[in-house]
């Protein structure tokens, strides 16, 4: 034994062990996220149970979303009949019934007892609605305009559905859109002249005519939006449903029919790909519960470039100058251990820096100067994904410098030394030497950054991201990037999907599945980042000697 | 005893470096003492530097050497504590006066490093760095200047296929001949050696010898070595110096075949050092 400690077999063993207890904890963390967020996607079989509570028998159709084990004597105290049930626990079930209209709750809890039969029965549809959520049932008849038809014809009916809802909302964000925001220009254009008193009879009129233009296309538009709703309101589908009721839907409504209890693993291989891809894609919908979240990667990844863009210059040049201008004394010492603890403090600190700082006095100050017409409503004087960027900035700005100073000073001053004899300035040979040599090191730096800030959500809830933007802050409307507007973020969406949710149990999978793809953002970023680095560190691998 | 060449032997029989015209002079030094804090690294040196000829410091580690070599294209001046006193003349002007610009100085007095430094360029980049410092960017006599500095420093033959490859993937001494070029690429007046073939094996050694041979037709060559057969082989003139003074100063055959002072005789005959 004695021996064995001596050989140093046990240290082996313990440091081993912390990494491997690391590995396994990362691994599981990545794991179980991605299972339950992504199991989210796979079509679920759709099961049909007859239930007898008391003296009361019905019919449910649904999804089994949760499994548990209640102990079996609570739910005797409670006066739970459990049918002779022998055993310590019972089984319970949750099912998604969905018709969120029709019945009081579209989840519910059945005890395993309470069932007397279970049965995939096929033919059981699934239809996902714009609004109510899902519906379940089976298709009796699909009427189109005003005619039965074959039952085949839904989903031909659906797509159809699908393309003029598209049409009609690009036409209500592009068009539409445009003429709204020219309007407002035009609005504002005209305030900003009264204030300044150059507001003349004649540009008024100038003014006048614009916007009876633009209101002229305006309803020429409108008039083709009313043609697109008409037209989408033609067909209907008639389905009974668990009650063994029959509920007319209008197929404007239906975005996606599906049959899971009739696919095969591979159908449902090939739709849980298509879902995945519409929630990668699409914008969310119903209180964020249902749909993608389109929105929220496109304002995490813009808020992150911004920041980078902000950050590494900043960063960058604060590094040299404390690494190669400013003296080696008690100041400069103080300086760098003040910037380190930086990197310390409290984000939601930094939150409260930017909104108090960013968004009230320098906000608040650019309305004042150069958008008063807008005044009182704030154009840069309101949380903005501007200010997030440079909130978080300044909270990363500890990381770039740091990493920047490190990799100046693993430069070999052998190349300082050697540029300067050859007649270099000191300006000169930073440009040339120090810089680029560094500049693995300054990646080194951004990805951290870029980690970390991709991560943060507590700062932003005070200086730019809200729960849903209508606009993104990129659009074809001039100045293209808007950088004054809100935006979405998945980590907030996390929170706010998760906790703010009217219907918790529906939302629950989406949290999973948008903790997954917040993770898989944030390591695109640093793969990206990290590939750079290492294209650069091969370019200037100083000389080993 | 060390034996001179009968070639080296001719040309030291000239003139002792005390009696230089100051037409022969290339850098002369005036009572030159150098502190590093409180500590003095250089008291009071005097000496003339012949142009066109290699002169060369020897002593013992910590004479003061490559500090008395650094002086003269004030590379010490990058050491924070470092203070000097007296005077360099560079063609009669004090390179330390207040206003002389340290950038064009040492574009006048280029250097080569004890470890070959090349930097993370092509080996074209790192010959031209020196031009493109001094705003030179014509294709046409970038690459004129490339070829005749590394034909100057024997080094053209071997690289003249891969102008555009990395410079670190040259052995250490064709990087060294590479800083050599890149050094006289911008044509100094002085070129100062630092124990330019300390970190190099021996036929690395012998070829860059040769070509400080040759660049003495061109330039003045000051040359630190720890190596006497080295001193021996490639200067004119030599220096020896302890413990931060100028002990013996006279041409190299005389320095090592007739000492006068009895600490060079010591040095040259091995007791120490």
């Amino acid at each position: 034994m004695k021996d064995w400690f001596k050989s140093g077999s046990p240290w082996i063993w313990m440091t081993a062990g912390a990494v491997s207890i690391s590995l396994i904890s990362v691994i599981g963390l990545l794991a179980m996220i991605a299972w339950r967020g992504l199991s989210y996607f796979w079509p679920a079989d759709i099961y049909q149970f007859d239930v007898r509570q008391g003296d009361t028998q019905q019919v449910v159709i649904g999804e089994i979303y949760d499994r548990e084990q209640v102990p079996s004597k609570r739910l005797l105290n409670m006066g739970v009949d459990l049918k002779g049930h022998q055993g310590e626990t019972v089984e319970r079930i949750l099912v998604k019934t969905g018709n969120r209209e029709y019945v009081d709750l579209d989840f519910r809890w059945i005890l395993q007892t309470d069932i007397n039969a279970t049965e995939k029965t096929p033919g059981i549809a699934v239809f996902e609605r714009s609004r109510n959520g899902n519906f379940y049932g089976f298709v009796e008849q699909v009427i189109k305009d005003g005619q039965p038809v074959d039952n085949e014809q839904l989903t031909v009916l659906i797509e159809r559905a699908v393309d003029l809802a598209d049409k009609a909302v690009d036409l209500q964000n592009g068009e539409i859109g445009s003429i709204n925001y020219r309007l407002e220009r035009i609005r504002l254009e005209q305030k900003s002249l009264e204030l300044k008193g150059e507001l003349t009879a004649e540009i008024i009129a100038q003014f006048e005519a614009e916007k009876e233009q633009l209101k002229e296309q305006y309803s020429v538009y409108e008039k083709e939006l009313f043609q697109l709703r008409k037209a989408l309101d033609r067909d209907e589908v008639v389905v009974r449903d668990m009650r063994d009721k029959l509920v007319t839907l209008r197929i404007a409504d239906v975005l996606d029919v599906h049959f899971p209890n009739d696919m095969s693993t591979l159908d449902k291989t090939g739709r849980f790909f298509v879902q995945l891809g519409k929630f990668v894609t699409d914008d969310p919908r119903e209180a964020n519960t249902e749909g993608g979240v389109f929105p929220a990667i496109f304002g995490t990844v813009f808020m992150v470039m911004l920041m980078a863009v902000i950050v590494t210059p900043f960063g960058v040049i604060a590094a040299i100058y404390l690494h190669e201008y400013a003296a080696k004394n008690a100041v400069t010492k103080v300086i760098r251990i003040a910037v380190i603890n930086l990197a310390g403090v409290p984000s939601i600190v930094y939150g409260v820096f930017g909104l108090g700082f960013f968004v009230y006095m320098a906000g608040g100050s650019i309305d004042q100067l150069f958008y008063p017409e807008a005044l009182p409503n704030p154009t840069f004087g309101t949380p903005g994904v501007i200010w997030s960027a440079l909130t978080l900035a300044i909270l990363t700005l500890p990381v770039v410098i740091v990493s920047t100073e490190e990799g100046m000073s693993r430069i070999p001053s052998s190349l300082r030394q050697g540029s300067l004899a050859l007649g270099a300035t000191k300006a000169e040979t930073l440009w040339r030497i120090i810089i680029p040599m560094a500049s693995p090191a300054i990646m080194t730096g951004l990805i951290l950054a870029v980690a970390r800030a991709a991560g943060e959500v507590a700062p932003l809830m005070l200086v730019g991201v809200v729960k849903m933007a209508p606009t993104l802050p990129i659009d074809g409307n001039f100045p293209f990037v808007h950088v004054d507007r809100k935006f979405m973020h998945l980590g907030f969406h996390i929170y706010d999907v998760g906790f703010q949710s009217p219907n918790v149990e529906a939302a629950r999978p989406l949290v999973y599945a948008t903790a997954f793809l917040l993770v898989t953002v944030i390591i695109a970023l640093n793969i990206t980042a990290i590939g750079i680095r290492n294209h650069l560190r091969e370019k200037y691998k100083s000389l080993e000697h | 005893m060390i034996s001179l060449s009968p070639e080296v032997a001719k040309i030291n029989n000239a003139i002792s470096p005390l009696e230089l015209t100051p037409e022969q002079t290339a850098l002369e030094m005036k009572e030159l003492n150098l502190y590093y804090g409180k500590k003095q690294a250089l008291y009071n040196i005097d000496m003339k530097i012949p142009k066109g000829k290699v002169t060369a410091f020897i002593g013992p580690s910590g004479c003061g050497k490559s500090t008395l070599l650094r002086c003269i294209n004030r590379m010490n001046d990058l050491v924070d504590i470092c203070r000097v006193e007296g005077q360099i003349l560079l063609e009669g002007k004090n390179i330390y006066d207040k206003d002389v610009d340290v950038a064009s100085l040492r574009q006048n007095v280029g250097m080569v490093f004890q470890r070959p430094n090349p930097f993370p360029k092509s080996i074209y980049e790192n010959v031209v760095y020196g031009l493109r410092i001094q705003g030179v960017n014509d294709k046409r006599r970038l690459d004129e200047i490339v070829e005749t500095s590394l034909r100057k420093a024997a080094l053209w033959e071997e690289v003249k296929d891969r102008l555009n490859d990395s410079a670190f993937g040259l052995s250490g001494g064709q990087q060294q001949r590479l800083v050599i070029a890149r050094a006289i690429a911008i044509e100094p007046k002085v070129l100062l050696l630092d124990e330019p073939t300390s970190a190099l094996d021996p036929i690395s050694t012998l070829t860059i010898e040769e070509l400080i041979n040759d660049l003495k037709e061109t330039y003045t060559v000051v040359i630190v070595t720890h190596n006497m057969q080295q001193a021996a082989r490639v200067s004119n003139y030599a220096a020896f110096m302890f413990m931060g003074e100028l002990i013996e100063y006279s041409d190299t055959n005389q320095l090592f075949t007739t000492p006068t002072k009895k600490k060079t005789e010591d040095y040259i005959t091995g007791r120490y050092g």
